[in-house]
């Protein structure tokens, strides 16, 4: 599978097989039953489908917030998180919805706490999409996710 | 792997944990306040699921005499050692979180966040997905 990111300022476009990547993590893409040819092929949990689906807009809006406020304050130092956020979205197998966030405010500590205020959020969204899931690895996937929100949310309180 | 079987695992690390930071405190100076409080969340989180496997009449795994943790000679060395420590703690309770459902589910989720900011403060760098390898 492969993914492009089109990365704008203070948006994030993310095209990729997002169905694909649903897939996977749920488990049910089952390569033997592809090797075989078997047809049809296991669907995602139409819940889980959901959960990612909702996961992968509200990364996409984390990573536009860090980007804006990186293009905003390049003293921040903000490279890491980005990357992050990158790598989160690629694992929900990204999202092709539009992602606008407002302009961070122009002064460095309160663009701080705009960002605290939303990788909070998205610690207490991952949790909560881990603890509704359906399939494990989706389970742990997101879980994961959000205890590393919860790293990245330690790590930007600590450049007020 | 069975619930019990990764509750088990991770009370083998608590077990470890409360021997580690005491050790680790009593060497460094420097981060003592640090392994005290570290020591403290360790403890009760043992105590916690000694008493959760008891409730499921499982007999909880006991503690090991002492711990191979590497040199403990610098502060950076401790550091290490603390964080080697979280991060295997948080991927115990993510294999749980992989297992569990409703309210055990939940808990196991807040351990691994709990674990790693541990980890992050003895000194690691965020990551995308603690926990996973």
């Amino acid at each position: 599978m492969t993914r492009r990111v089109l990365l704008g300022t203070g948006a994030a476009v993310v095209v990729a097989g997002g169905a694909l990547a649903a897939g996977r993590l749920t488990g049910r893409l089952d390569d033997a039953a592809d090797a075989v040819g078997l047809d049809p092929k296991p669907l995602p949990d139409p819940a889980d489908t959901t959960i990612i689906g909702r996961a992968a807009f509200a990364m996409a809006g984390v990573l536009a917030a860090v980007e804006a406020t990186a293009a905003a304050h390049a003293d921040l130092a903000l490279a890491g998180f980005e990357a992050i956020g990158r790598e989160h979205l690629e694992a929900l197998g990204g999202t092709t919805a539009s992602t606008d966030v407002a302009a961070p405010p122009t002064d460095r500590v309160e663009a701080v706490k705009v960002l605290e205020a939303v990788y909070g959020e998205a610690v207490k969204g991952r949790a909560d999409d881990a603890a509704d899931a359906f399939s494990a690895d989706l389970v742990q996937v997101l879980a994961s996710m959000s205890a590393g929100l919860a790293q990245c949310l330690r790590a930007i309180r600590s450049l007020r | 792997m069975t619930i019990t079987q990764a509750l088990q695992a991770w009370l083998a690390l608590e077990h470890e944990a409360v021997w580690l930071y005491p050790v680790l405190g009593a060497r460094r100076d420097d981060l003592v306040d640090r392994a005290t409080a570290s020591f403290e969340a360790h403890r009760d989180t043992r105590d916690a699921l000694v008493t959760r496997l008891r409730a499921l009449d499982v007999v909880p795994v006991t503690a090991a005499l002492a711990y191979t943790v590497g040199p403990l000679s610098t502060t950076a060395d401790a550091r290490t050692a603390a964080q080697s420590l979280e991060s295997r703690i948080a991927a115990a309770c993510l294999a749980l979180v992989g297992l569990a459902e409703d309210a055990l589910r939940r808990y196991a989720v807040s351990n691994l966040t709990k674990a790693a900011v541990a980890e992050q403060t003895w000194g690691a760098e965020p990551r995308a997905f603690p926990g996973l390898p």
